[in-house]
């Protein structure tokens, strides 16, 4: 699935008609984005409900918001998936932090029975950081891939990689430092 | 904590990331509002990061959810809800949600720190409602408990579009949004605030502008779209 530069100036045409109300340009934008929203929404929270109210007002905000688009945020695309996956983060810690819900997601650490990450996520974001997660150790790409993919805490992270929280975090610190230095090569 | 540029870089790229919780992440969205310098540290790693999201499967979601997005979007063109009940379903949904919308999505707040000498004890608000596009505030906003003026003066703000106005709202903490007006074009822009009004706002500090037919919303409640949300902060 990889999306070329037509496919992005198509997006950008379609959220400059919704800046202008277009409601048949917002239809065909979900049409066209949707699909991947919700893969993105239901891999990262891992249940249908929360997936679905996320990209629902997801939906709702590029409405609101597709003015206020511009260059220096990434690719339309990635706005838009970008807006999808905060909103599901806030759901996610939303339900969390009801006392009745606290060990829906424990169960979910605890029942990956191929490992939290799966290799297809793992060769996906190898390819698309231009090679640069390579250059992390394993450990630091995987709680980087975890966290973005998968929503973990620092908890959740320290549960699943069998580490001390603090070496977890650091893993992630230096990660996404190390990350940048190649990014920016 | 200072904004140095190396914190700044670390906490940009966990913030993105998701792995900055709490407090952290509350304080982090705070410098966003406060800077530029962090708010493109946070778009470039939006932007990188944002690749990943590409690669994901694709999973078609239930007809229900598009059905959902028209309905809080239009509510008043639903079919089986009355207007007014959709309205008030869709208000329900949606205002709760704003906290979130001022921060995650493409609209960034600024702080505004408007220096005055006070001499007396004076409760004062103060903020600026921004784009992210263009470099100046469209509107200043300034409210003094002093004189229960809650004033708005445009700097880079424009004319609605034809047929249309500009209207003003408290967005309290929980309940419907409260309409302080339509904007006028042009001039500062004057509401006095009665207790009540000024104990909503002083509890919120959220202000919101939509876009409504001329005159203002016919509902009492937005119709339009909702131009821009502000959070107000204490001088």
């Amino acid at each position: 699935m990889v999306t070329s530069n037509s496919e992005q100036d198509d997006l950008m045409g379609l959220l400059i008609a919704v800046s202008r109300e277009d409601r048949l340009a917002f239809q065909r934008l979900y049409e066209k984005i949707s699909g991947r929203m919700f893969g993105l929404c239901l891999k990262l929270a891992s249940q249908r409900d929360l997936a679905e109210e996320a990209v629902q007002d997801a939906f709702v905000q590029i409405w609101h918001h597709a003015g206020e688009y511009h260059s220096e945020r990434g690719a339309p695309l990635s706005w838009m998936l970008t807006i999808a996956r905060y909103r599901t983060l806030d759901l996610m810690r939303n339900r969390k932090s009801r006392p009745t819900s606290g060990d829906a997601h424990l169960e979910r650490v605890a029942d990956e029975r191929d490992g939290p990450l799966d290799e297809s996520l793992r060769v996906a974001g190898t390819a698309e950081l231009r090679g640069c997660l390579d250059e992390l150790s394993e450990t630091q790409r995987d709680s980087i891939l975890l966290s973005y993919y998968r929503g973990f805490t620092h908890d959740e992270l320290s549960e699943a990689l069998s580490s001390p929280i603090g070496t977890v975090k650091s893993w992630i610190r230096r990660g996404l430092m190390a990350l940048k230095r190649c990014l920016e090569r | 904590m200072k904004k140095t540029p190396e914190r700044i870089e670390a906490l940009a790229a966990e913030y993105v990331l998701g792995s900055l919780h709490g407090a952290a992440r509350r304080r982090f969205e705070r410098w966003m509002m406060e800077s530029v310098r962090v708010r493109q540290e946070v778009w470039f790693w939006e932007e990188k990061l944002g690749h990943l999201g590409a690669r994901i499967e694709e999973e078609q979601p239930p007809a229900s959810v598009w059905a959902g997005i028209e309905r809080r979007l239009w509510p008043q063109t639903g079919n089986a809800v009355s207007a007014e009940a959709a309205n008030d379903a869709s208000g329900r949904w949606f205002w709760p949600g704003w906290s979130m919308l001022a921060t995650a999505a493409a609209l960034v707040l600024a702080v505004v720190l408007v220096q005055q000498p006070e001499p007396e004890m004076d409760d004062r608000l103060s903020g600026a409602i921004v784009q992210a596009d263009v470099s100046d505030p469209l509107w200043l906003v300034s409210e003094s408990s002093l004189d229960r003026q809650l004033k708005l003066r445009p700097v880079a703000a424009t004319a609605a579009q034809q047929g249309k106005d500009y209207e003003l709202w408290i967005v309290p903490a929980d309940g419907q949004p409260l309409s302080l007006g339509v904007i006028p074009v042009g001039g500062t822009y004057q509401v006095t605030l009665d207790d009540e009004t000024r104990a909503l706002l002083s509890n919120s500090r959220t202000l919101a502008i939509s876009l409504e037919p001329v005159g203002g919303s016919p509902t009492g409640q937005p119709t339009g779209p909702i131009l821009h949300v502000a959070k107000l902060y204490e001088l």
